[in-house]
Protein backbone atom coordinates (compact mmCIF):
# COMPACT_ATOMS: atom_id res chain seq x y z
CA UNK A 1 0.00 0.00 0.00
CA UNK A 2 2.81 2.35 0.89
CA UNK A 3 4.36 2.30 -2.61
CA UNK A 4 1.07 3.14 -4.33
CA UNK A 5 0.35 5.99 -1.95
CA UNK A 6 3.92 7.21 -2.38
CA UNK A 7 3.57 7.13 -6.17
CA UNK A 8 0.31 9.06 -6.10
CA UNK A 9 1.69 11.66 -3.69
CA UNK A 10 4.86 12.02 -5.75
CA UNK A 11 3.04 12.49 -9.05
CA UNK A 12 0.66 14.94 -7.37
CA UNK A 13 3.50 16.96 -5.91
CA UNK A 14 5.33 16.91 -9.22
CA UNK A 15 2.30 18.16 -11.13
CA UNK A 16 1.37 20.71 -8.50
CA UNK A 17 4.75 22.25 -7.86
CA UNK A 18 6.30 21.59 -11.26
CA UNK A 19 9.87 21.73 -10.01
CA UNK A 20 12.38 22.75 -12.65
CA UNK A 21 15.35 20.52 -13.05
CA UNK A 22 18.66 22.40 -12.94
CA UNK A 23 20.15 22.66 -16.40
CA UNK A 24 23.38 20.95 -15.33
CA UNK A 25 21.47 17.90 -14.14
CA UNK A 26 19.19 17.60 -17.14
CA UNK A 27 21.34 15.22 -19.22
CA UNK A 28 21.48 12.71 -16.34
CA UNK A 29 17.83 12.85 -15.39
CA UNK A 30 16.45 10.37 -17.95
CA UNK A 31 19.17 7.82 -17.18
CA UNK A 32 18.61 8.27 -13.44
CA UNK A 33 14.89 7.71 -13.94
CA UNK A 34 15.44 4.54 -15.95
CA UNK A 35 17.86 3.28 -13.27
CA UNK A 36 15.32 4.05 -10.55
CA UNK A 37 12.65 2.31 -12.62
CA UNK A 38 14.88 -0.76 -12.74
CA UNK A 39 15.14 -0.74 -8.96
CA UNK A 40 11.38 -0.32 -8.60
CA UNK A 41 10.56 -3.16 -11.00
CA UNK A 42 13.12 -5.36 -9.23
CA UNK A 43 11.48 -4.54 -5.93
CA UNK A 44 8.07 -5.43 -7.33
CA UNK A 45 9.40 -8.80 -8.47
CA UNK A 46 11.00 -9.42 -5.08
CA UNK A 47 7.73 -8.47 -3.46
CA UNK A 48 5.98 -11.09 -5.57
CA UNK A 49 8.57 -13.69 -4.65
CA UNK A 50 8.18 -12.78 -1.02
CA UNK A 51 11.82 -11.77 -0.87
CA UNK A 52 11.36 -8.02 -0.60
CA UNK A 53 13.69 -6.31 1.77
CA UNK A 54 13.41 -2.60 2.56
CA UNK A 55 17.09 -2.09 3.02
CA UNK A 56 18.05 -3.86 -0.19
CA UNK A 57 15.56 -1.73 -2.10
CA UNK A 58 16.84 1.51 -0.60
CA UNK A 59 20.45 0.63 -1.29
CA UNK A 60 19.84 -0.69 -4.81
CA UNK A 61 17.67 2.33 -5.68
CA UNK A 62 20.23 4.89 -4.57
CA UNK A 63 23.22 3.02 -5.96
CA UNK A 64 21.46 2.45 -9.29
CA UNK A 65 20.66 6.13 -9.68
CA UNK A 66 24.07 7.33 -8.57
CA UNK A 67 26.03 4.83 -10.67
CA UNK A 68 23.96 5.44 -13.80
CA UNK A 69 24.29 9.22 -13.48
CA UNK A 70 28.00 8.90 -12.69
CA UNK A 71 28.59 6.73 -15.75
CA UNK A 72 26.88 9.19 -18.04
CA UNK A 73 28.76 12.06 -16.41
CA UNK A 74 32.04 10.23 -16.89
CA UNK A 75 31.10 9.42 -20.48
CA UNK A 76 30.35 13.08 -21.10
CA UNK A 77 33.75 14.06 -19.78
CA UNK A 78 35.39 11.43 -22.02
CA UNK A 79 33.34 12.40 -25.04
CA UNK A 80 31.46 9.10 -25.23
CA UNK A 81 28.41 10.25 -23.26
CA UNK A 82 25.82 9.21 -25.80
CA UNK A 83 27.36 5.77 -26.37
CA UNK A 84 27.62 5.12 -22.66
CA UNK A 85 24.02 6.28 -22.15
CA UNK A 86 22.96 3.82 -24.82
CA UNK A 87 24.86 1.03 -23.06
CA UNK A 88 23.35 1.86 -19.68
CA UNK A 89 19.86 2.07 -21.20
CA UNK A 90 20.29 -1.29 -22.93
CA UNK A 91 21.43 -3.07 -19.75
CA UNK A 92 18.75 -1.48 -17.59
CA UNK A 93 16.12 -2.10 -20.26
CA UNK A 94 16.99 -5.80 -20.42
CA UNK A 95 16.83 -6.03 -16.62
CA UNK A 96 13.47 -4.26 -16.54
CA UNK A 97 12.09 -6.56 -19.21
CA UNK A 98 13.41 -9.69 -17.49
CA UNK A 99 11.95 -8.64 -14.12
CA UNK A 100 8.66 -7.68 -15.71
CA UNK A 101 8.60 -11.08 -17.41
CA UNK A 102 9.19 -12.80 -14.07
CA UNK A 103 6.34 -10.81 -12.50
CA UNK A 104 4.10 -11.68 -15.42
CA UNK A 105 4.93 -15.38 -15.06
CA UNK A 106 4.11 -15.28 -11.36
CA UNK A 107 0.79 -13.48 -11.85
CA UNK A 108 -0.53 -15.24 -14.94
CA UNK A 109 1.37 -18.54 -14.52
CA UNK A 110 2.40 -18.23 -18.13
CA UNK B 1 26.50 -15.86 -4.78
CA UNK B 2 23.16 -17.55 -5.12
CA UNK B 3 21.38 -17.55 -8.42
CA UNK B 4 17.66 -17.56 -9.13
CA UNK B 5 17.45 -21.09 -10.45
CA UNK B 6 19.58 -22.30 -7.59
CA UNK B 7 22.26 -23.45 -9.99
CA UNK B 8 24.99 -21.53 -11.71
CA UNK B 9 23.88 -21.27 -15.27
CA UNK B 10 26.35 -20.68 -17.99
CA UNK B 11 25.40 -17.40 -19.47
CA UNK B 12 25.36 -17.87 -23.23
CA UNK B 13 26.06 -14.24 -23.74
CA UNK B 14 26.53 -11.03 -21.94
CA UNK B 15 22.94 -10.00 -22.60
CA UNK B 16 21.71 -13.38 -21.43
CA UNK B 17 23.69 -13.01 -18.26
CA UNK B 18 22.19 -9.60 -17.69
CA UNK B 19 18.71 -11.01 -18.14
CA UNK B 20 19.45 -13.95 -15.84
CA UNK B 21 20.67 -11.79 -13.01
CA UNK B 22 17.97 -9.20 -13.52
CA UNK B 23 16.96 -9.28 -9.89
CA UNK B 24 19.65 -7.94 -7.62
CA UNK B 25 21.41 -10.76 -5.90
CA UNK B 26 21.06 -8.91 -2.65
CA UNK B 27 17.41 -9.86 -2.43
CA UNK B 28 18.54 -13.50 -2.15
CA UNK B 29 21.56 -12.84 0.00
CA UNK B 30 20.00 -10.46 2.48
CA UNK B 31 17.18 -12.79 3.25
CA UNK B 32 17.45 -14.03 6.77
CA UNK B 33 20.10 -11.57 7.84
CA UNK B 34 19.59 -10.76 11.39
CA UNK B 35 20.13 -7.04 11.15
CA UNK B 36 17.49 -5.40 13.28
CA UNK B 37 14.65 -4.12 11.19
CA UNK B 38 13.14 -0.83 12.12
CA UNK B 39 10.20 1.22 10.91
CA UNK B 40 12.72 3.59 9.36
CA UNK B 41 13.34 1.11 6.59
CA UNK B 42 9.73 1.36 5.50
CA UNK B 43 9.87 5.16 5.73
CA UNK B 44 12.93 5.20 3.52
CA UNK B 45 11.09 3.15 0.91
CA UNK B 46 8.19 5.58 0.99
CA UNK B 47 10.50 8.58 0.71
CA UNK B 48 12.33 7.06 -2.23
CA UNK B 49 9.09 6.17 -3.99
CA UNK B 50 7.81 9.72 -3.56
CA UNK B 51 11.13 11.10 -4.76
CA UNK B 52 11.08 8.81 -7.75
CA UNK B 53 7.55 9.86 -8.68
CA UNK B 54 8.39 13.54 -8.29
CA UNK B 55 11.51 13.31 -10.45
CA UNK B 56 9.73 11.28 -13.09
CA UNK B 57 6.84 13.74 -13.21
CA UNK B 58 9.19 16.70 -13.32
CA UNK B 59 11.15 15.18 -16.19
CA UNK B 60 7.98 14.34 -18.09
CA UNK B 61 6.56 17.82 -17.53
CA UNK B 62 9.80 19.44 -18.59
CA UNK B 63 10.08 17.36 -21.74
CA UNK B 64 6.48 18.23 -22.54
CA UNK B 65 7.13 21.93 -22.03
CA UNK B 66 10.29 21.79 -24.10
CA UNK B 67 8.41 20.28 -26.98
CA UNK B 68 6.67 23.52 -28.09
CA UNK B 69 10.07 25.19 -28.45
CA UNK B 70 11.36 22.30 -30.54
CA UNK B 71 8.14 22.29 -32.50
CA UNK B 72 8.39 26.03 -33.04
CA UNK B 73 11.95 25.70 -34.23
CA UNK B 74 10.98 22.95 -36.60
CA UNK B 75 8.08 24.99 -37.98
CA UNK B 76 10.32 28.03 -38.41
CA UNK B 77 12.78 25.89 -40.32
CA UNK B 78 10.00 24.51 -42.48
CA UNK B 79 8.75 28.03 -43.21
CA UNK B 80 12.31 29.08 -43.99
CA UNK B 81 12.64 26.23 -46.46
CA UNK B 82 9.33 27.14 -48.05
CA UNK B 83 10.32 30.81 -48.34
CA UNK B 84 13.66 29.91 -49.87
CA UNK B 85 11.96 27.57 -52.29
CA UNK B 86 9.64 30.37 -53.37
CA UNK B 87 12.58 32.71 -53.80
CA UNK B 88 14.29 30.06 -55.88
CA UNK B 89 11.19 29.59 -57.99
CA UNK B 90 10.80 33.31 -58.60
CA UNK B 91 14.48 33.62 -59.44
CA UNK B 92 14.18 30.74 -61.84
CA UNK B 93 11.18 32.28 -63.52
CA UNK B 94 13.03 35.60 -63.71
CA UNK B 95 16.00 33.80 -65.22
CA UNK B 96 13.77 32.13 -67.76
CA UNK B 97 12.08 35.44 -68.59
CA UNK B 98 15.44 37.09 -69.04
CA UNK B 99 16.57 34.18 -71.17
CA UNK B 100 13.52 34.64 -73.38
CA UNK B 101 14.22 38.36 -73.54
CA UNK B 102 17.81 37.72 -74.57
CA UNK B 103 16.58 35.28 -77.16
CA UNK B 104 14.08 37.74 -78.64
CA UNK B 105 16.59 40.58 -78.55
CA UNK B 106 19.12 38.42 -80.30
CA UNK B 107 16.52 37.51 -82.89
CA UNK B 108 15.58 41.17 -83.43
CA UNK B 109 19.25 42.10 -83.65
CA UNK B 110 19.69 39.42 -86.28
CA UNK B 111 16.75 40.89 -88.17
CA UNK B 112 18.29 44.37 -88.06
CA UNK B 113 21.76 43.10 -88.89
CA UNK B 114 21.72 43.09 -92.72
CA UNK B 115 20.71 46.73 -92.85
CA UNK B 116 23.25 47.65 -90.19
CA UNK B 117 25.91 45.84 -92.16
CA UNK B 118 24.91 47.71 -95.33
CA UNK B 119 25.05 51.02 -93.51
CA UNK B 120 28.40 50.20 -91.99
CA UNK B 121 29.68 49.33 -95.42
CA UNK B 122 28.50 52.64 -96.83
CA UNK B 123 29.88 54.52 -93.84
CA UNK B 124 33.25 52.83 -94.46
CA UNK B 125 33.19 51.30 -91.00
CA UNK B 126 34.08 47.84 -92.26
CA UNK B 127 36.62 46.59 -94.79
CA UNK B 128 35.10 45.86 -98.20
CA UNK B 129 36.08 43.70 -101.10
CA UNK B 130 34.66 42.85 -104.47
CA UNK B 131 34.96 43.80 -108.12
CA UNK B 132 36.20 47.30 -108.89
CA UNK B 133 38.88 49.26 -110.62
CA UNK B 134 42.40 50.26 -109.73
CA UNK B 135 43.19 53.75 -110.93
CA UNK B 136 46.87 54.68 -110.91
CA UNK B 137 47.71 58.35 -111.27
CA UNK B 138 51.18 59.76 -111.60
CA UNK B 139 52.64 63.11 -112.45
CA UNK B 140 54.21 64.13 -115.67
CA UNK B 141 57.61 62.59 -116.27
CA UNK B 142 58.74 65.91 -117.70
CA UNK B 143 59.33 68.91 -115.50
CA UNK B 144 56.46 71.07 -116.63
CA UNK B 145 54.33 73.59 -114.79
CA UNK B 146 51.46 71.80 -113.10
CA UNK B 147 53.10 68.44 -113.79
CA UNK B 148 52.67 67.37 -110.17
CA UNK B 149 49.45 65.91 -108.93
CA UNK B 150 47.81 68.27 -106.48
CA UNK B 151 45.24 67.59 -103.77
CA UNK B 152 42.67 69.16 -106.06
CA UNK B 153 43.47 66.63 -108.78
CA UNK B 154 42.95 63.75 -106.38
CA UNK B 155 39.76 65.28 -104.98
CA UNK B 156 38.30 65.58 -108.45
CA UNK B 157 39.38 62.04 -109.31
CA UNK B 158 37.75 60.67 -106.18
CA UNK B 159 34.60 62.72 -106.63
CA UNK B 160 34.42 61.60 -110.23
CA UNK B 161 34.61 58.01 -109.11
CA UNK B 162 31.93 58.59 -106.45
CA UNK B 163 29.79 60.17 -109.10
CA UNK B 164 30.45 57.23 -111.38
CA UNK B 165 28.91 54.97 -108.78
CA UNK B 166 31.80 53.75 -106.64
CA UNK B 167 30.69 52.15 -103.40
CA UNK B 168 33.98 52.36 -101.54
CA UNK B 169 37.18 54.20 -102.34
CA UNK B 170 40.65 54.00 -100.89
CA UNK B 171 43.58 56.21 -101.81
CA UNK B 172 46.92 54.48 -101.33
CA UNK B 173 45.26 52.14 -98.87
CA UNK B 174 43.44 54.88 -96.97
CA UNK B 175 39.74 54.32 -97.01
CA UNK B 176 37.61 57.40 -97.53
CA UNK B 177 34.82 58.01 -95.06
CA UNK B 178 32.42 60.84 -94.46
CA UNK B 179 35.06 62.83 -92.54
CA UNK B 180 38.04 61.97 -94.70
CA UNK B 181 39.93 64.76 -96.37
CA UNK B 182 42.44 65.00 -99.17
CA UNK B 183 44.70 67.96 -98.50
CA UNK B 184 48.11 69.27 -99.32
CA UNK B 185 50.43 69.52 -96.39
CA UNK B 186 53.77 70.88 -97.41
CA UNK B 187 55.13 68.78 -100.26
CA UNK B 188 52.93 65.80 -99.63
CA UNK B 189 49.28 65.07 -99.84
CA UNK B 190 47.53 63.73 -96.76
CA UNK B 191 44.54 61.45 -96.69
CA UNK B 192 43.00 60.85 -93.27
CA UNK B 193 45.96 62.90 -91.96
CA UNK B 194 48.37 60.32 -93.36
CA UNK B 195 50.93 61.51 -95.83
CA UNK B 196 51.06 59.75 -99.14
CA UNK B 197 53.22 60.20 -102.22
CA UNK B 198 53.09 59.35 -105.89
CA UNK B 199 52.19 57.18 -107.59
CA UNK B 200 48.66 57.48 -106.33
CA UNK B 201 46.64 54.31 -106.43
CA UNK B 202 42.94 54.82 -106.08
CA UNK B 203 40.86 51.69 -105.59
CA UNK B 204 37.15 52.01 -106.22
CA UNK B 205 34.65 49.24 -105.63
CA UNK B 206 31.82 48.93 -108.07
CA UNK B 207 31.03 47.41 -111.44
CA UNK B 208 34.37 47.88 -113.32
CA UNK B 209 32.84 48.52 -116.75
CA UNK B 210 30.22 50.98 -115.52
CA UNK B 211 32.72 52.79 -113.33
CA UNK B 212 35.20 53.28 -116.14
CA UNK B 213 32.56 54.31 -118.61
CA UNK B 214 30.72 56.72 -116.35
CA UNK B 215 33.94 58.26 -115.04
CA UNK B 216 35.13 59.05 -118.53
CA UNK B 217 31.79 60.73 -119.21
CA UNK B 218 31.49 62.90 -116.10
CA UNK B 219 33.30 66.03 -115.01
CA UNK B 220 36.03 64.17 -113.17
CA UNK B 221 36.91 62.24 -116.30
CA UNK B 222 36.82 65.37 -118.42
CA UNK B 223 39.03 67.26 -115.97
CA UNK B 224 41.63 64.51 -115.93
CA UNK B 225 41.57 64.25 -119.70
CA UNK B 226 42.26 67.98 -119.89
CA UNK B 227 45.03 67.72 -117.27
CA UNK B 228 46.63 64.87 -119.16
CA UNK B 229 46.61 66.88 -122.33
CA UNK B 230 47.90 70.12 -120.80
CA UNK B 231 50.36 68.90 -118.19
CA UNK B 232 51.10 65.29 -119.10
CA UNK B 233 49.49 63.69 -116.05
CA UNK B 234 48.88 60.00 -116.51
CA UNK B 235 45.90 58.05 -115.32
CA UNK B 236 45.41 54.38 -115.96
CA UNK B 237 42.34 52.44 -114.97
CA UNK B 238 42.54 48.69 -114.57
CA UNK B 239 39.36 46.74 -113.99
CA UNK B 240 39.74 43.99 -111.40
CA UNK B 241 37.36 41.26 -110.29
CA UNK B 242 38.68 41.24 -106.74
CA UNK B 243 39.93 44.32 -104.96
CA UNK B 244 39.71 45.14 -101.31
CA UNK B 245 39.76 48.30 -99.22
CA UNK B 246 40.33 48.57 -95.44
CA UNK B 247 38.03 50.22 -92.95
CA UNK B 248 38.35 53.92 -92.28
CA UNK B 249 40.21 54.80 -89.05
CA UNK B 250 37.80 55.05 -86.12
CA UNK B 251 38.67 58.72 -85.54
CA UNK B 252 37.40 59.57 -89.04
CA UNK B 253 33.96 58.14 -88.23
CA UNK B 254 33.28 60.09 -85.08
CA UNK B 255 30.40 62.13 -86.42
CA UNK B 256 29.20 64.69 -83.86
CA UNK B 257 26.40 66.28 -85.83
CA UNK B 258 24.79 65.59 -89.17
CA UNK B 259 21.75 66.73 -91.10
CA UNK B 260 20.10 64.61 -93.73
CA UNK B 261 20.35 66.15 -97.17
CA UNK B 262 17.21 66.32 -99.30
CA UNK B 263 18.26 64.70 -102.55
CA UNK B 264 16.08 64.40 -105.59
CA UNK B 265 16.62 61.09 -107.18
Amino acid sequence: MIPVIGLVIGVGVGLWMQPTVPLSLQPYLPIAIVAALDAVVGALRALGEKRFDDRVFVVSFISNVVIAAAMVFLGDQLGVGSQLSTGVIVVLGIRIFANAAAIRRRIFHA
Amino acid sequence: MTHPAGAVREATSLLGQIADTALDDDYYVFRGSDAPRTRWDGAWVAVLIVLFAIIMTAAAVQTREDRPATELERRTLAQDIEARRQVLESRQSTASELRDEVESLRASAARVDPRTEDLRLVAADVPAEGPGIVATASGSPDDVVGGRISDNDLQLLVNGLWYAGAEAIAVNGNRLGSLSSIRTAGDAITVNFRSIGPPYTVIALGDPDTLTERFSENQGGAYWEARAKSSGLRLSMTPSSEVSVPAVPAGRLDLKHATALEVDR
